[in-house]
This record gives C-alpha cells, structure tokens and sequence, in this order.
C-alpha cells in the first residue's frame, strides 16, 4: 500500500523511494502520531529556550531596568572589553576549568569504581546499606553539606585535624579552609562526598543490561574476577561513559556555585573565586545586568565549543554520541 | 510586553471579581469608599477614621532584612491596634538568602511588594524607577510633615523626588544613647577586675592586659583576641585602624575635620600600624586565626562560650551574644566576670569618636512601590503610625500592661515588666516587628513632656536595668553610663559619609568591591604572617592597591561632603 498509491499517481515525476524534501514529508506524515505528541515540548522549548535569547541584546547596552528597549543606551563590545582586560576574569576562569577538569575525573572514577564494587557484591542487604548510606548526601542542601564541611575542617576541635593530630601525621592544627592551595581539593573531595552514591545509579542500570550469560561463559573460560571486570563490566559501560562525557564537558563551565560560594572566604579566594561568583559580585551586586549576560555568553559559547569537539571526537573514534 | 498584556488583564479580571464580591456582601461598601475619597482629598484625620468602619485592606511588606518570621502586623497587639485605627493591615515579609538577587529580581520582572524596605540595595530600586514620589504625601498629611519636613532637602533624590522615608529623622531633642551599640573594643569584666580596674586608653595596653591575662590562665585555653571577617561584615575587621585613628565609623574615608577633604584608609599609615600589633598579637598565639574562615554563627557562639577574653566589634552585631551572657549574669552573680565591657581604644589615647554624632543616613529607609495598589492608604497608616500617641504605643507599649507613667509624668518599666518583655513578649507583641523597618521617629528621639522615645534610652529604665555588678564596675570607672566612657562626638554634618548613595556600577562602587576584595585576601595575610615577612607583605599589598583608582575615590567623597556641608549653609 506504501509503494503503491503514491507511485501510481505520480510515477512519472519521482523514482520509486522518495528523497529529499519529500521523504521528510512523507515520514512525517507517517510518524504523525509522534509529531503531534512532540508539538507541546517544542513550544515549550521555544518560549523558554529560545525566546529569552533576545535578553542578550543587553549585552550590548547599558542596561537600566526601569526603561524601555528603545531608550537604552547601547555601548557595543563594552562590557566584553571590561570582563576580557579584568585580570580577575582570567583567575576565577582557571578557577573555573581547574574545578571543573577536578569534578570531571574524580567524579567518574569513583562513581564508576564504587558502582563496580557495588555489582561485585553478593550480599544484597549489605549492599543495599552501602548504597543507601553513599548516596544521601546527595540530599543535603550545600548550606548545610557546607556547614558539615567546614566544621569537620575547623582547626579547634574538627574531626580531620583531631583524627590527623592522633595519628602523628601533624604536629600543629592546619586551617584547611584558610589554605588556598587546599581548596581544590577539598572542593574535590567534598563533591566526591556529596555525589558519588547518587551518581552510581546510572552505572548500575546500565549493569544490569549486560547479559549474564557473558558472564557464565567467562567464568567457564576460567576468567578471574578482575578479568571479567575488565572484559565484560567496564566494556558493557562504555556508551554510557561517552554519553555522559560528552555532556559533562558541555557543562565544564558550570562548575556550580553553593560549594564554592560557602565555602569560600578572603584567604582562599585566590583559589575558591569562579564564574559565577564573578558575575554575582561585578555583575548582579552592582546592577549591572549587562556585564554578567556578557559574561553568560561567554560561557555558552565556550559550552557549544567543547560540546561539539567532543561530540565530534566521539564520532571519529566511532564511539557512542549524542547526536 | 506581552507579559505585561496578561497581567493587566488578570488584574482586570481579579478587580472585578473583588468588587463584585465586596457589593454583593454590603451595601455599604459604595458609602465607605465614598467617604476614604473624601478624606484623601480634605487631609486626615485619625478620629474620623476611626469613627467609620474602613474597608479592611492588607498590603505587602517586604523587609531586605533577615531575622524576623513573616507575619501579618495583625496578628500582633501594636499591629493589631493600628488595623482597628486604620483598617490597614500589612503582611510582611523578611528576607530570606541574598539581598541584591532579591531585589534584582524585582526589578528585572518590575513587580514589586506595596511597600519595601530595600536596605542596602535601595539606590538600584531608586535607579529602575520602583518607587513612586511621596512629595504630595508629605505635604497632605500632617504627621509626616511634622516629622520629615524639616529633612526635605536632604531627602531628595537627585531628580528632585522624595522615595524614601528614613528611619532617621530626630524628632525632639537629641537622646544619646547610655548602651554602647556602636564601635567598642571589648575585654571580659574579669580582666579588667583582675587588674584592679585600670584605665585602659591605648592600643597597646589593651593588648597587655589581654597578653596578661591569657598568660595567668594558661589552664582555661583561652582564646585572646577574636575578629569578625565572614562576609560583608567584614568591616568589623577592616575599620578597626579608622577607629584607632580616631575616626568615627564613615565607612571607607577619614574625613579632616578642618578641610573637610575625604582620604581612605585601608592602606595608611593607620592601617600599617594596627596590622602589624595584629601580627605581633598573632605571632603570640593570641589571635584565633579562625577568625577568618568562622562565618558569624561560629563568630557569636565563640563569643557566648566565656573562652575570648576580647575583641573588636560594634555593639549591635554582638547583641545575641552580650544578651545571653548578661541574662546569665542575672540569674547568678558570678557568670557576671563573662560579660564584655566596652573600652575606647586609640592608638596613642587620644580622643575617641566610636559614639556615632546625630547623623542622618539617607540611603537607608522604606518607600512605596511602583506596584502598590493603594499607595494613598499606605501613606494614611504611615501618617497615623507616626502620631505621638502611636510612636509610644510601638516603643513602650500599653500603659499599665507594658510600662507605667509616675506622678511627674515619667515613664518606666517595673520589675516584673522587664522581666515580662523578653524576645517572645517582644514577638507576640509587635514590639519586635515595629521597632524598625518603619516609618518613625529616630531612636534617639524624645517625646514632647520629654521622656526619651525609646526606654533603652530612658536613664530611669536604664539604671533599673542594671545589676549590682554593672553598678559595681561603672562605679570603678565613675560613670552612670556606658557611654560616659567614650568621648562626646563632634559634630559632622555628612556623617555618616557611607550613606551618601553611589550610583549602580559606578567607579566608586567598582572601587568599593575591588578594595573589598584586595583588604579581604591581604589582611589575612599581613596578620598571619611570619614578623619577618611583615614587610614583604605590605608592599606587596601597596603594589596591588596602587592600582586602584584611589584618588579618583577620593575626589568623588570630598566632592559629596562639600556638597552635604554647602547644601546646610
């Protein structure tokens, strides 16, 4: 019925499969069901999403609230020029990446290393606690996590130098906070802390989509423990791990803001300070709306960069991509 | 604009329905708002408001302030007082997380509360147009004339327009205050007991009597000397020099009293000389390095645990802690050796000013909103809440249930009323929710038989306040008063020069936030540092600063103080 109708009436013009514009047409007349499912979300999308990106036009101005579009001043690469020759913008921008590339590999190693044991054991209640325990303070709000964190790190009385101090391996309290260098990784390992029950679940699930049978016949074939971890667990995973790469590097401007917000403070601002406090306290605190869209931009289109090269790099490498 | 169309038309849609609602439940309701338009245009008068049941209206209340829980005024004794004179209640709001994002985000959708107390961030709201000019208000009704008119110069704007009401207007004589809420640097009663009550006058014997203590109790772990850094409250650490100095509190400028020129101070001389006795104190072990990664819960639980023997800071941001201690103080005489005393330090014990002149902050206050819906009934209840008789009603209460009046017309408090008036009494009250966010008469205010406007500041409920320890230890000192301790302040017509308004993004304001940020990673810094590196330090620190548009600053301030003295002439 497909071929025939169609063909019959228009023989003479077109080849038996359609291409080009017609093909679209034609499947999505077939998929109409689909379409019209589909239809809400991109109006959505579109108010949304798109629609708010006229906003950017205050990027150009000198924005005043208070006034109408017409009666802005406009100021052209302006506020571009302020943020590119402020020399704190290039400090808060490693901050930035430095935090991000931190997250990034720590995140996935252990989210991966702990879902991996997590699949390994046997006994099912034990694991279940385990999980449970790993993944609630995924829960708590950064201003309390931040307020655990700091008082765990308090040099009168937190438990990381009393634990450090009873060991011998300090001889004086340290102020961890007060350290700039330290607030890397303290950052790290807080969101380690925070995240890594949580993020385990999609690694889990993908887990459990790897036939067991791979599993048997390894066994059989005399694979160790480790071998199959590595044979069969890690390469059953690895869609899922470019997948979520790739969107993760998209992302790698947006290393958060609570965390280092709360944690931060005049000793270790060097250090702490990142895009978007930068934007808060040039941009938002001052009214000025227009240095922190510029600033927005800025990170957008750094984002669509690195989601698109590593998009691509996965297509080269033949691995799983996004698009 | 398309959001705009909408709202309008929903608001269309809900007056509508509200007067709809209201004339099919009371015929009256045309009468009633026949006679609110009548008194709108023939001026006020409270009895007849009072006489004629008003139509109960309730408007929003935001607060750019955190502390208080959000409640309706009605649901307390002032405020519910004040709805049975006016009709009018307020629902209000207080501020929860940041300020600025708050308010920046009433700005960037223009809706607005009907009336809003902007606190820090009122020029941003002044600057996008959020309030409405109150000018015509002022003139119509009589007690916002009598208290605002004679600041009206100084309470425009500079398009001319009146948007702030300030908390600040004196009315009657001026009342100093016998507590210490400002500037102090406080020791422990026991050090100075200890000591045999010397006059400690110089930042040096301050610090020996520190030093002296710490180290004759080697066994309590004391902690020497505490400053407060977490976040904006920060100045609590970085004027610290301006007071040495002999500087009242202008924010970021001394002002020279006789050429009235503005210099900052942040990297002075001044700021040297107190940075390195702070290194030296550190290098002691006397300074609690934490001071600079606790934020200011660990800041105020520090100070109530008996353990710091002193510190500096302004007597309102130590409130929580100093009443705890004094509350203990009360029910046993010995936790008395715990509560602080203020002292007027200066580096070579000159005279002091940490007492605040009779100043006049402008860019603080409330106005009403773009959005409100009623601004003339709001104006009405401002003009109603500011009579003689309610100023009293929200600062001492109800006579006979809250304060008591002798045979000389004084009033006063009895035992058991200042017992009876804790924080709870004090929410349930109201007195808690109106004594500040508020159109009134300034702290320092008296009433015309001249009792004091607020009772902290009347010397009768003052002295019945005190415990035979205070007395003790003013006694020693030969003062009635906390505040006979310090020196009378001079007179500074701009004071206080931080509440001269900047403009949003301005030069100044980028000066501000980069001095912020340069003080609050160079302070650390200098204090902590090894005495030998001291020097290296500060010059560095010289260098970072150098690039700052300081003069530039400078020019701006003495520019604005000059106009401030011109505009009185």
């Amino acid at each position: 019925m497909e071929t025939n109708t169609p063909s019959l009436r228009t023989a003479k013009a077109t080849p038996k499969n359609p291409t080009g514009i017609r093909l679209f047409f034609k499947r999505l007349f077939q998929q109409k069901a689909l379409v019209l499912m589909s239809v809400p979300f991109l109006i959505w999308l579109f108010i949304f999403k798109y629609v708010p990106i006229w906003g950017w036009s205050i990027a150009f101005q000198d924005f005043k609230p208070a006034k109408d579009f017409m009666d802005q001043t406009w100021v052209g690469l302006e506020h571009f020029r302020f943020l590119f020759q402020e020399e704190a913008f290039y400090r808060v921008l490693r901050n930035t990446l430095a935090m991000s590339a931190i997250n990034l590999v720590l995140g996935f190693t252990t989210a991966i290393t702990l879902a991996i044991l997590l699949n390994e054991l046997r006994q099912i209640v034990f694991k279940r606690v385990v999980q449970t325990i790993s993944y609630l303070p995924y829960f708590i709000s950064w201003v309390v996590a931040a307020s655990i964190i700091s008082t765990a790190l308090s040099a009168d009385g937190g438990i990381i130098n009393e634990l450090l101090l009873w060991l011998g391996v300090m001889k004086e309290p340290v102020l961890w906070l007060g350290v700039g260098e330290y607030f890397w990784g303290i950052l790290g390992a807080s969101e380690v802390w925070k995240n890594v029950g949580w993020n385990t679940i999609v690694y889990l699930a993908a887990m459990t989509m790897i036939d067991p049978a791979q599993y048997e016949a390894a066994e059989i074939d005399g694979a160790g423990r480790f071998q199959r971890i590595w044979n069969i667990t890690l390469p059953g995973l690895k869609p899922v791990i470019v997948i979520l790469l790739i969107m993760n590097v998209g992302n790698i401007l947006e290393t958060g803001f609570e965390p280092q917000y709360l944690l931060g403070n005049g000793m270790n601002v060097d250090y702490s300070e990142n895009l978007d406090i930068f934007v808060l306290r040039y941009g938002i605190s001052m009214g000025n709306f227009s240095l922190a869209i510029a600033a927005g931009m800025f990170k957008t289109v750094v984002s669509f960069i690195l989601l698109f090269s590593a998009n691509s790099i996965a297509k080269r490498l033949g691995e799983a991509r996004l698009f | 604009m398309a959001k705009k169309h909408w709202l309008s038309g929903l608001a269309i849609v809900m007056s509508a329905s509200l007067v709809a609602g209201c004339g099919s439940d009371s015929g009256s309701n045309n009468e009633t708002a026949g006679s609110t338009n009548n008194e709108s245009t023939g001026g006020t008068k409270t009895e007849e408001q009072a006489e004629k049941p008003l139509e109960k209206a309730t408007f929003t209340y935001f607060v750019g302030a955190s502390g208080k829980k959000d409640r309706n005024t009605n649901e307390t004794t002032i405020g519910k007082l004040l709805e049975d004179q006016t009709g009018v209640n307020f629902k209000m709001e207080y501020l929860v997380g940041d300020l600025n994002t708050k308010i920046g985000t009433m700005i960037a959708s223009n809706e607005y509360p009907d009336v809003l107390v902007p606190d820090a961030a009122i020029d941003k709201v002044i600057d996008a147009g959020g309030f409405i000019d109150l000018t015509p208000y002022i003139e119509k009704y009589e007690n916002l004339k009598f208290v605002f008119g004679p600041y009206l110069n100084q309470m425009k704007a500079a398009d001319g327009n009146i948007y702030i009401l300030p908390f600040s207007t004196v009315v009657g004589e001026y009342m100093p205050d016998p507590n210490i809420n400002q500037g102090a640097w406080w020791v422990q009663r026991r050090v100075l007991k200890e000591a045999g009550y010397p006059q400690i006058k110089t930042m040096d014997e301050y610090f020996k009597l520190i030093e002296d203590f710490v180290a004759k109790h080697p066994e309590e772990n004391l902690t020497g000397f505490l400053s407060l850094t977490h976040d904006w409250r920060f100045f609590a650490t970085s004027n610290q020099p301006m007071h040495l100095a002999g500087y009242p509190n202008d924010g970021n400028v001394l002002v020279d009293m006789n050429t009235f020129e503005a210099k900052t101070y942040a990297a002075n001389e001044d700021t040297k000389r107190w940075a390195q006795k702070m290194n030296e104190i550190n290098s002691k072990g006397l300074f609690d390095k934490s001071s600079f990664v606790d934020n200011y819960d660990q800041y105020i639980a520090k100070l109530a645990s008996h353990k710091v023997v002193g510190f500096f800071d302004y007597g309102w941001q130590i409130n929580n802690a100093q009443l705890n201690l004094k509350d203990a103080a009360k029910k046993d005489a010995t936790q008395d050796d715990f509560v602080y005393f203020p002292l007027p330090v200066t580096f070579d014990g000159g005279k002091d000013q940490y007492l605040d002149p009779p100043g006049f902050v402008k860019n603080r206050g409330v106005g009403v909103t773009v959005s409100a819906k009623d601004p003339d009934r709001i104006m009405a209840f401002f003009d109603t809440l500011l009579s003689e008789e309610n100023q009293i009603m929200r600062s001492w209460g109800i006579q006979g249930e809250t304060y008591e009046v002798d045979a000389n017309g004084r009033f006063y408090r009895t035992e058991e009323q200042i017992l009876k008036i804790d924080e709870a009494f004090r929410e349930q009250f109201g007195f808690k929710y109106f004594d500040w966010d508020w159109p009134q008469y300034n702290t320092n205010s008296t009433l015309s038989d001249g009792n004091a406007l607020s009772p902290g500041l009347q010397p009768e409920v003052f002295q019945m306040g005190l415990t035979a320890e205070d007395k003790t230890i003013l006694d020693k000192y030969g003062v009635k008063t906390y505040s006979e301790l310090f020196a009378a302040p001079d007179e500074r017509p701009w004071f206080p020069a931080w509440g001269i308004p900047k403009e949003q993004g301005s030069p100044q304001q980028i000066w501000e936030t980069k001095k912020d940020e340069l003080t609050k990673k160079y302070i650390p810094k200098l204090i902590l540092a090894e005495p030998g590196d001291f020097e290296a330090v500060w010059q560095e620190y010289l260098g970072e600063f150098g690039k700052l548009d300081t003069a530039g600053y400078e020019k701006w301030y003495t520019e604005q103080i000059k106009a401030v003295i011109d505009s009185l002439k």
